[in-house]
């Protein structure tokens, strides 16, 4: 019943406001698959390409045109931008250089950009200083720094237009994501999940950088834009008021997380955003109970659909309520259509950093589909689709286990099973392509106290490679390359890879995906197999994202490495081998042995025929 | 917790080799106070007698593993090697006297451009253990302590969750 009432109001929202709200120019330039105008390719975040000059037979013949090192030492996340005007847009971590790079002079800069920016804000940056990069829209570039100035410049020459305050700094907030353009609205989360921020998701004014509107993921409703007789949660409105508020001890909420710092992914159509929260507050469980039982902690940890007009949640799904683990839920929102049961439907897929790969109905939030594409993944059994919530496998609760208590071998770790790098979806397979972590951890629970500014963590960490399951897999790997059956909920192929794969995926027309490793290689695989046929050495271990594009008739493929992020932070000196015991002095591959600092930018192309 | 990095900050114009005398002259600042609070009548020898047991060790050495892992590792990476972002301690005790690393880790230090070690002068858990941190990273060193979480010598192994049951756990499901 329920379910065709909602799919009736969405109809009637379809045709009132079918593409009235999306950008129009960005719209255009998403629609023309020469370009690639979002850090995700289009607004439903699919990571896809049309192009198919650079194929499966000729892939063997790629290399490398030019490389431009921008000068910076830290991780490079994100990847350039292309829309038409023979420029390349790169963007660098800290201190926040922007380029603009001569597709037809080899990359010449044609301008640059360099903020000055306090670098008290480095140490509140949790996981290096990265920055996931540019959006663009109607010949302006949007970048957020990392000292929380959201900044818009002129695409022809750099020039600043406008600034907006996004944060505070010495609260520990501090920008890392990319913005997205909706409509009239630059839409921008923050960073700060380790420091007991009160996570806030905005819209600026693309004219003149002025705020529209501001929804908090915890807190009355009032703040986080919420109305229980509207909004839904699993099909049904919220019912109760201010669980932003009620779910927490205390004034808990105040310092409660929920940072958005991921991927804003959106529907034309709908008219609807769709981003994830993060991680509730300090790591420790036991300091957000209420009367000693656990709580829900709302709304971190949850996907939602937003009026990128108004703000207003139209629906929510909370992945993990009451985190014990530190399972942010920022992944991406992959917006997907897809059958089930004979039945077409609007998806949203996402490979979660919880080891599960979700489908949810994107117009009324439903959960269709929860399976591991980890198997190694045991924090939980699996989800109870009635609720929506995890089925918790004690033995891996570390509040059940205890404050102080050192709870051991729970997969993944809190990096996820799949961290920020963003996964890529090919219309044409129907299948999802994602760079995975195969590591676990031990994490205990301490009490930690809160100080504006300072780490508010309260959890010590230890990290070990995923134990194989049945044999099955490359020995000591951390991570890998998968293809998977958002709709089945099955994992289609995989490969394994020494490190964890940290970088974005790209999925093309050519029967191609893409994604680059730790070491710094850029692979080329077989869509239908895995098959790896290409790879070229970049100068450093790659976190960007893939990305391609086409100039003159010329197909571009394009990615940024430099290795930093969580992974270098965690990764560099390899870790222990679980086999070996307490105290071994034998550690799984070391990134360092591989792998050095450095930002460089690398174009590659077929040669002239 | 930042209350010198103003000045540090303002530093980074100057040239490579003004802001490193710059930043040993805030070193030395900070080594008084060190002197003066923190070892408070202890040698050096004192605060490094570390023991190490079977890979058990004592309970101050415990406690700066516990302090590292808690406050540290998040940036100088996993059992003080290092990470990306900051660099390994493991020598540190070779190249700074205890009263040099606490100076260090009172005052912070910005040598490299965007590499910024925080103060941590106000936080007194953090102060409270650098003696330990030290004699912990020095252990390290040695090579007499290995990688991963010590037990404390004389102590039950029980606060260790799940360590026995490995085997049946994973590898159950799907
Ligand atoms: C926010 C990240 C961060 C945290 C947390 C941090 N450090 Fe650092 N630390 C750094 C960076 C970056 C450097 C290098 C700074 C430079 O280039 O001058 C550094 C340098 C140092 C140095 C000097 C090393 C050398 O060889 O010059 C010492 C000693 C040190 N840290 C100790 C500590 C201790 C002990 C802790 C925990 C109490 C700690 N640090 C926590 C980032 C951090």
């Amino acid at each position: 019943m329920l379910r065709e009432f909602s799919y009736a109001i969405a109809a009637i929202g379809l045709a009132v406001s079918a593409q009235a709200h999306a950008n129009e120019n960005l719209l255009e330039l998403q629609e023309n698959p020469e370009y690639w105008s979002t850090q995700l390719g289009n607004y439903q975040g699919n990571r896809f390409s049309k192009l198919d000059q650079i194929n499966r037979d000729n892939v063997d013949e790629l290399s490398a045109q030019w490389q431009f090192s921008t000068g910076v030492l830290r991780g490079h996340e994100g990847g350039p931008l292309y829309v038409g005007d023979g420029k390349l847009y790169i963007h660098t971590p800290f201190p926040n250089k922007v380029f603009a790079l001569d597709l037809e002079d080899n990359g010449r800069v044609v301008w640059s950009y360099e903020p000055d920016q306090d670098s008290r804000v480095i140490p509140v940056m949790c996981c290096d200083t990265v920055n996931r990069g540019l959006a663009y829209a109607d010949g302006r570039l949007f970048i957020g720094q990392a000292d929380n100035t959201l900044v818009a410049l002129d695409s022809e020459d750099g020039e600043v237009l406008w600034e907006a305050e996004n944060g505070d700094h010495t609260k520990g907030e501090s920008n890392t994501m990319s913005p997205l353009v909706v409509g009239d609205k630059v839409i921008m989360g923050i960073s700060g999940g380790e420091f007991g921020v009160r996570g806030h998701l905005t819209a600026y004014n693309v004219e003149t950088g002025e705020r529209e509107w501001r929804a908090y993921s915890n807190g009355p409703d009032e703040d986080v834009k919420l109305d229980p007789e509207e909004t839904l949660m699993m099909g049904e409105p919220v019912g109760e008021e201010d669980l932003g508020e009620t779910t927490w001890p205390d004034e808990e909420w105040e310092r409660g997380g929920g940072a958005p710092w991921g991927w804003v992914t959106y529907d034309p159509e709908l008219d609807l955003i769709y981003y994830g929260t993060g991680n509730p507050g300090t790591w420790n469980p036991d300091q957000r109970t209420v009367d000693g039982e656990p709580a829900d902690n709302k709304w971190a940890i949850t996907v939602f659909a937003r009026d990128p007009d108004t703000g207003e949640a139209k629906w929510v799904y909370q992945k993990v309520p009451f985190d014990e683990w530190d399972y942010d839920g920022v992944n991406e929102n992959q917006l997907i259509d897809v059958e089930i049961d004979g039945e077409q439907r609007k998806g949203l897929a996402i490979i979660d950093r919880t080891g599960f790969g979700f489908l949810l109905d994107r117009e009324n939030g439903e959960l269709l589909v929860a399976e591991k594409f980890a198997e190694e993944t045991n924090w939980a059994d699996s989800y109870d689709m009635e609720t929506g919530r995890p089925n918790v496998n004690e033995e891996y609760s570390t509040w059940r286990q205890g404050v102080d208590v050192n709870t051991t071998d729970i997969c993944p770790t809190a990096m996820g099973a799949k961290n920020m790098q963003p996964s890529a979806y090919s219309p044409e397979t129907g299948l999802i392509y994602a760079g995975i972590n195969r590591i676990c951890m031990d994490y205990e629970p301490y009490e930690v106290d809160y100080t504006a500014g300072q780490p508010y963590v309260g959890a010590t960490l230890n990290m070990k490679p995923a134990p194989l399951q049945d044999e099955n897999g490359m020995e000591g790997r951390m991570g890998s390359f998968i293809a998977w059956d958002p709709v089945k909920g099955e994992k289609v192929w995989e490969v394994d890879e020494r490190f964890a794969v940290w970088s974005g995926a790209l999925a093309t027309a050519g029967d191609l995906a893409f994604y680059g490793t730790l070491e710094g290689h850029l692979k080329a695989v077989d869509i239908e197999t895995g098959e790896e046929l290409w790879s070229f050495k970049t100068p450093s271990g790659i976190i960007g994202n893939v990305n391609t594009f086409q100039h003159e008739g010329k197909q571009y493929i394009a990615v940024l490495s430099g290795v930093g992020g969580w992974a270098g932070i965690g990764l560099a000196a390899g870790l222990e081998d679980p086999e070996e015991g307490l105290g071994a002095v034998g550690a799984f591959s070391a990134l360092e042995d591989y792998t050095e600092l450095g930002g460089v930018l690398t174009v590659f192309t077929l040669p002239d025929a | 917790m930042f209350s010198t990095k103003a000045s540090l900050t303002k530093m980074r114009g100057a040239g490579y080799s003004g802001v490193r005398w710059l930043v040993w002259s805030f070193v030395f600042t900070g080594l008084m106070f060190a002197a003066s609070s923190v070892v408070a009548g202890e040698d050096d020898d004192d605060i490094t007698d570390y023991t190490v047991e079977d890979g058990k060790v004592d309970q101050a050495t415990f406690d700066g593993y516990e302090a590292y892992t808690r406050v540290c590792q998040s940036c100088h990476g996993p059992d003080g090697l290092g990470s990306s972002f900051a660099p390994s301690l493991m020598d540190i005790s070779q190249s700074r006297t205890l009263g040099e690393f606490a100076a260090t880790v009172a005052n912070g230090q910005e040598i490299q451009p965007g590499q910024v070690m925080p103060s941590f002068a106000d936080d007194e858990y953090v102060m409270n253990n650098v003696n330990n941190i030290y004699r912990y990273l020095t252990a390290r060193a040695e090579g007499d302590l290995g990688r991963g979480r010590p037990d404390v010598i004389g102590e039950e192994q029980g606060d260790d969750k799940n360590k026995e049951e490995e085997e049946s756990d994973n590898g159950s499901e799907e």
